[in-house]
């Protein structure tokens, strides 16, 4: 399995230097389907995005990938708050990530 | 409709009853455990998991510091045709491991840190500034492939609590207490209907 990166020219080209082969520059017209995409191939295990880039999807796909454990999505970078953070909050009743 | 509605008040209901009871209240106390091991195993992910975001965000504030300044200094053609020089890329296995009925993947990777000669781009050709800017990029990517782990195995670890923990309270506040509620009524009936044989005998006999 791989290693994908989706996101602007800006934030996959240091991706590109450490060697990851799949990676996916996006537009503001194309982000969708690229994400659509890379979620459904198999090859792909490990998704990394830029949170700012994560918080301009659909609320529908955005679920979809904060549940996906294959493949999983690491977000970075920005502003945005963990995922998981939500998640234990709806699991366990208790925000324990502070 | 309740349950007490649809069962009959007979001896052999009664007996059935008992015996799911206490396969719910086993069943009740053995869920329960492993709530509670699940929640113990998710806090000691959790500190790991806390620890390693804050590693990845450092990480790739110091990349983009590194890329900024070979960008800055080697120009953005030079750094991206070195990009696209590059020859292996990462490679990562999954693999899997059981922590108390929830398997959780382990993910392990190869040809994330390169040295120079490894990377396959000219070393004439470059300058440092890309060579630190690449180093940092793979230190990043490893920081990312160890995240991945460990928030993959705290999504199916905090969906395995939540499972379990609805099944706790199904049978908690639903299952046994309707049963509970059922066996009265059937000993309540059963009762009845003694006194009333009893009533019965003793009119006859008089």
């Amino acid at each position: 399995m791989e290693l994908a990166v989706v996101g602007q020219s800006e934030f996959t080209l240091g991706f590109r230097l450490a060697g990851v082969k799949k990676v996916y520059d996006i537009t503001d017209d194309n982000l969708i389907e690229i994400v659509q995409n890379t979620m459904h191939n198999p090859e792909v295990g490990i998704i990394v995005m830029h949170n700012d880039d994560l918080l301009r999807l659909p609320a529908q796909l955005m679920a979809e990938l904060n549940e996906s454990v294959e493949p999983t999505v690491v977000a970075i970078g920005g502003k945005g708050e963990s995922n998981l953070r939500e998640k234990i909050k709806q699991s366990v009743g208790v925000d324990l990530w502070k | 409709m309740a349950i007490k509605d649809t069962i009959k008040p007979t001896r052999s209901e009664l007996i059935g009853l008992k015996k799911k009871i206490k396969l719910s209240e086993s069943g009740h106390k053995l869920l329960k455990m492993k709530r509670d091991g699940l929640i113990i195993e998710l806090f000691d992910i959790l500190n790991k998991a806390k620890n390693v975001r804050s590693e990845v965000e450092k990480d790739y504030e110091i990349a983009q510091q590194n890329l900024n300044i070979a960008k800055a200094i080697e120009g953005v053609v030079a750094v991206k045709s070195t990009a696209f020089a590059l020859k292996d890329a990462p490679v990562i296995t999954l693999e899997s491991k059981n922590v108390m009925g929830v398997v959780v993947p382990r993910i392990e990777s190869t040809s994330v840190k390169k040295n120079i000669i490894e990377r396959g781009y000219g070393i004439i050709g470059t300058s440092s500034r890309i060579d630190e800017a690449a180093d940092a990029y793979e230190n990043l990517v490893e920081k990312i492939i160890i995240a991945a782990e460990i928030e993959t195995t705290m999504k199916k670890l905090l969906d395995d609590i939540e499972k379990t923990k609805r099944r706790v309270n199904a049978l908690e506040f639903k299952v046994i207490p309707e049963l509970s509620e059922a066996m009265d009524f059937i000993m309540l009936r059963l009762e009845e209907m003694e006194r009333e044989e009893i009533f019965r005998l003793k009119k006859i006999k008089s």
